[in-house]
């Protein structure tokens, strides 16, 4: 049997009718969440923030949805290094002449564009290490000399952005890089040493290269210092939404915490917070659960994918969309430190619903395609 | 058997799509354990708000906030209900520093430029707004008049963030007349901020309380003294607030309105008042003027005086200044707290020690015009002396070589006791601070404070009035209403009726004063004011009225036939403010009128009247007066003062009652 691709979509009809609608009709939901609570954070008018929301998303939805329905997983295997190769140089790049704002220096000022190179690089990890694994013999796969390069592949870029400081994207891309090492079939030996020199970083991490802001905000979390109007306002405030809303919640428009101004950054990272106090803990669980849904729709492509690249791109995704999802959750719970995540689709601002986009528009496009085999070689 | 070696054959058979399967689906059972425990986590918060409530107060706790209102402060009422004491609205600016937009000081500065004031206010009226809230008005200028109010109104949409308000103030309406019993209100300082947390019975609430910018607290006078009846109970509204405290409703039922303080009515009669106060000119001193039988303060007057409305908004620092460092005290109530040397008029009480001692009318002493007395001469004010002398003749023409020796027959433990008997020594308590004790000396105190014998030389000086002794004008008033009411122990007051103010009893009758002696010496006093000879008859002649047969008194020349004099009896006094040496006995620089005023004797006047059937007594003491002009001595404004008293007769007439002049102020 030759490399054909084997039983493709081939009418323009059928490309669309064949794409994975219960992930799109997740993504919107989560979108119209997201326009439900803008227009709250607007104290109940048609303000831009909603009408933004709502419109940046059909936008991007609609790009993602022809690429989904015209790329296939060829294109995404063939852009994986080149993507990766200028995610790490616009990093440097950032590095050597990058913009601060607000005491951080995450974007590139390109003339009318100005970008987060590190975002790009969050697409860029997953398609990159998707590829090596794609092609490396599976034997080879439990040897130490082939974990070093996926592991560089890691360290430079989360060094890169964690140096920006940008702690929560650094560790998005650990993780995602992280689980995919893991899928591609990292033995357990390498995993528990990994995890040892893991706990050793951190300690050297918190000790000698999260900045002062960021320790704060750590030892906050672990309860070394008490400081309930710095770091830990935000999530006190954000407790005192949640404990208080009930089963039911306040009622949509009504939290008092949020519509008075007490809980901070409502409208980005603590839109969940917002989310639980006027919907209450159920309209928390639902949101919770669309998420969940979510993951286990993209794991069911990344398991029915025939190739390995799919596979791992696909599941790639999903370790990012969880890796949005939990620490943005756990963070305004308090279960985890404040890093600064959004909740993608739903928190304003359109870098992480792009992100994610795109890593949608990949699972998507490896769902419709997803009986290309794949086998080494394919693409030669 | 070997096999050929080929790459990677030493490695295990690996299935990449098994191997992910299995640990996809691992991942996928921790990421639903992540989910589940997220989710415990938030039932677990509202679980324990269900127990505990902490969360739903907490948010409760951003979310309400108490906001004061400051309760009209009491009305105070002379005795027949006239206002003198009341809340009235006071225009004010102020600025919401949110609003403003642009340069604060610039705007204030334009605020000035239309009141004209400068930019030096300006500046500091920023620096003070500054220190505010930034969303709540701050007063730049209280205190506007009307036609100031209006220019800021017109001109408000040209002034961002400056509002134009109207608040409830205090404001004394005969503004220099009660400055001194009434006393003013001022906004609370820091230190009262600081007291009332410190004081565990008042705590945050009351902290709360002062600082509200409309609040104001008694600082003197009755308005310190009354300031639990006075002030009321504030009020409070209990409102939404975000998070910068910006107001965004109110919960209604939670609201309470404050509660009006309570009125006080005074024993002052202000026609009298505004009489005495008017009578001291520019000159320095003080007048009580009282009931001989309820001890009702009729009369509490002191000069120079000021106006006490400047303070409720905060006086500014270059008149008090002045105020503070005028020679002549205008802040200082002299009637309660001046303390001066009684001088003559102390003879009466010396006079009664001295019949308790045994001194007969017809005991007469030689008065050559000095007392040789322990190898040094004690002179009288008659330079030429009064001859053979009796007491009725020495209190009339106010001998000391007399009082000298009258002294040593009572002794001055007799003085002593006959002076705190009469009220010296003690501090009347009218409601008021500030409440001057004085100091009566006798051996003991003499020898407790001055760590040595007393002389009898001591005693010599004891008989006029002077040495050590200290006497308030309120207790000269006492001590002439206790000779007046025949020996009956009144107590001098300032308050009729106010909240846990009660009537007072009869006063007993003191034990040690016998009704005979008193009432010679009362037949002294009228000599002073009416016999030839008399140190006072020009102010006794000044009274000028006749009691019709009626029982009404009227003026002399409307009495008709029948009708009796009405008459006061009194007692002058010179009270040295300073030793005068030898030397300038001799050269004669004795008059007052060539010594500078601070150096000038007081002039006393002590009365009683009227005198056939007694029932106002009065203390008048002229500061450095030295009975230079014989208008503005002490005598004559007594006698001013009395024959208005005695036409009013305010003891005679129905007094207001609080009930029904606080059920007009509710209407």
């Amino acid at each position: 049997m030759t490399m054909a691709l084997s039983s493709g979509p081939n009418t323009l009809f059928d490309r669309f009718s064949k794409l994975n609608w219960g992930i799109i009709t997740i993504l919107c939901a989560l979108a119209f969440v997201g326009v439900l609570m803008h227009f709250s954070v607007s104290s109940g008018a048609w303000t831009d923030m909603p009408l933004t929301h709502g419109l940046r998303f059909a936008g991007m939805m609609a790009i993602v949805l022809v690429a989904a329905a015209f790329l296939d997983a060829r294109f995404w295997l063939a852009i994986a290094y080149p993507l990766y190769a200028m995610a790490l140089l616009l990093l440097v790049g950032v590095e050597v002449a990058g913009e601060t704002r607000m005491g951080a220096t995450r974007w590139l000022d390109l003339g009318p564009l100005s970008l987060q190179p590190s975002e790009i690089m969050k697409i860029g990890i997953v398609l990159a290490l998707a590829r090596y694994y794609h092609q490396l013999d599976p034997r080879k796969t439990g040897t130490v000399l082939w974990v070093i390069p996926p592991f560089l592949m890691i360290v430079a870029p989360v060094a890169l952005v964690m140096h920006q400081p940008d702690l929560g994207t650094s560790l998005m891309i650990l993780f995602a890089g992280v689980c995919i090492m893991f899928l591609g079939g990292l033995l357990w030996r390498i995993i528990a040493a990994g995890a040892i020199v893991a706990v050793g970083g951190a300690v050297f991490a918190y000790t000698s290269v999260l900045h002062d802001y960021q320790r704060d905000r750590v030892n906050v979390f672990l309860g070394i210092t008490d400081d309930p109007l710095g770091a830990g306002y935000h999530v006190l405030q954000s407790k005192i939404a949640i404990g208080s809303a009930g089963l039911f919640g306040r009622g949509y428009l009504q939290g008092t915490q949020s519509q008075l101004d007490f809980l901070p950054e409502k409208h980005t990272d603590f839109i969940f917070t917002m989310i639980v106090e006027e919907f209450g803990l159920l309209g928390g669980a639902l949101v919770l659960g669309l998420f969940g849904a979510l993951m286990a729709l993209t794991m069911q492509v990344a398991l029915r994918a025939r190739s390995l690249f799919g596979k791992l791109a696909a599941g790639g995704v999903a370790a990012t969309l969880a890796c949005y999802v939990f620490i943005n959750t756990a963070m305004v719970i308090g279960l985890v430190p404040v890093v600064g995540i959004p909740l993608p689709m739903i928190s304003f601002g359109g870098t992480a619903m792009f992100t994610l986009l795109v890593g949608y528009a990949i699972v998507l496009s490896i769902d419709l395609h997803r009986d290309q085999h794949g086998a080494r070689g394919w693409l030669w | 058997m070997s096999k050929p070696k080929r790459v990677g054959s030493t490695l295990p058979k690996r299935d990449a799509t098994v191997i992910f399967n299995r640990r996809a689906a691992l991942l996928s059972f921790i990421g639903a354990g992540v989910l589940g425990a997220i989710l415990f986590r938030m039932g677990q918060l509202q679980a324990t708000n269900l127990i505990s409530r902490e969360y739903t107060a907490a948010a409760d706790d951003n979310r309400f906030d108490t906001r004061i209102i400051a309760p009209p402060r009491g009305v105070i009422y002379d005795r027949f209900g006239v206002v003198l004491a009341q809340t009235s609205k006071d225009y004010q600016v102020a600025v919401v520093q949110e609003d403003v937009g642009g340069n604060l000081e610039d705007v204030v500065r334009r605020v000035g430029a239309i009141l004209g004031l400068d930019a030096e206010w300006a500046r500091r009226a920023t620096i003070r707004v500054r220190g505010g809230s930034r969303y709540e008005p701050q007063p730049l200028k209280e205190g506007l008049t009307w036609d100031e109010f209006n220019a800021i109104n017109v001109r408000l949409p040209e002034l961002p963030g400056i509002v134009a308000m109207s608040a409830d103030v205090r404001a004394y309406p005969f503004d220099v007349v009660y400055a001194h019993p009434i006393g003013y209100v001022q906004k609370p300082t820091q230190r009262d901020i600081e007291r009332a947390l410190q004081d565990p019975d008042q705590g945050e609430a009351r902290a709360m309380y002062l600082r509200n910018p409309h609040v104001r607290v008694g600082k003197a006078g009755l308005e310190a003294s009354m300031e639990q009846a006075l002030h009321g109970e504030a009020g409070w509204r209990k409102i939404i607030v975000n998070a910068r405290g910006v107001e965004q409703g109110e919960d209604e039922s939670e609201r309470r309105e404050p509660v009006r303080g309570s009125g006080v009515v005074l024993t002052i009669d202000h026609e009298l008042q505004r009489t005495a106060m008017q009578s001291f000119g520019d000159q320095a001193g003080s007048a009580v003027v009282m009931d001989i039988f309820t001890g009702d303060i009729l009369v509490m007057a002191s000069a120079p005086t000021f106006d006490p409305n400047l303070f409720v908004n905060g006086i500014a620092s270059e008149p008090f200044r002045v105020l503070n460092e005028d020679e002549k005290k205008p802040l200082f109530n002299k009637a309660i707290s001046g303390g001066y040397p009684p001088g003559s008029t102390f003879k009466l009480t010396v006079g009664i020690a001295a019949k308790q001692a045994g001194v007969e009318d017809d005991w007469h002493v030689n008065c050559p015009g000095y007392f040789p007395f322990g190898g040094r001469n004690f002179h009288c004010w008659k330079r030429g002396g009064h001859g053979s002398i009796n007491m009725h003749r020495a209190i009339r023409e106010s001998c000391d070589v007399y009082f000298y020796q009258a002294a040593l027959r009572a002794g001055p433990e007799r003085i002593a006791a006959t002076a705190r008997e009469l009220g010296f020594g003690v501090a009347h308590d009218v409601s008021l601070p500030n409440v001057q004790r004085g100091l009566v000396p006798d051996p003991d105190w003499w020898f407790a404070n001055r760590h040595e014998r007393w002389t009898a030389g001591l005693t010599v000086n004891y008989g006029i009035g002077q040495g050590s002794l200290i006497v308030t004008p309120l207790q000269l008033a006492t001590m002439a209403a206790r000779i007046a009411n025949n020996g009956r122990a009144v107590v001098p007051r300032l308050v009729r009726e106010a909240p846990g103010v009660r009537d007072p009893a009869a006063p007993p009758v003191l034990p040690d004063l016998s009704s005979e002696h008193l009432a010679a010496i009362r037949l002294g006093m009228f000599g002073v004011a009416n016999e030839g000879g008399g140190t006072a008859t020009r102010a006794g002649n000044m009274i000028g009225l006749m009691r019709r047969p009626d029982g009404v008194i009227v003026e002399a020349a409307a009495a008709p036939p029948g009708s009796t004099p009405v008459q006061i009896a009194g007692k002058t006094g010179t009270a040295q403010s300073r030793i005068i040496t030898a030397a300038e006995r001799a050269r004669g620089v004795m008059r007052d009128a060539d010594l500078p005023w601070r150096l000038r004797d007081h002039a006393l006047f002590v009365s009683f009247g009227p005198y056939d059937n007694p029932r106002y007594a009065a203390a008048v003491v002229m500061e450095h007066g030295g009975h230079i002009n014989p208008q503005l001595d002490a005598a004559p404004i007594s006698a001013m003062i009395m024959r208005q008293a005695f036409l009013r007769d305010p003891s005679n007439r129905q007094g207001a009652r609080l009930a029904e002049l606080e059920a007009g102020v509710r209407a």
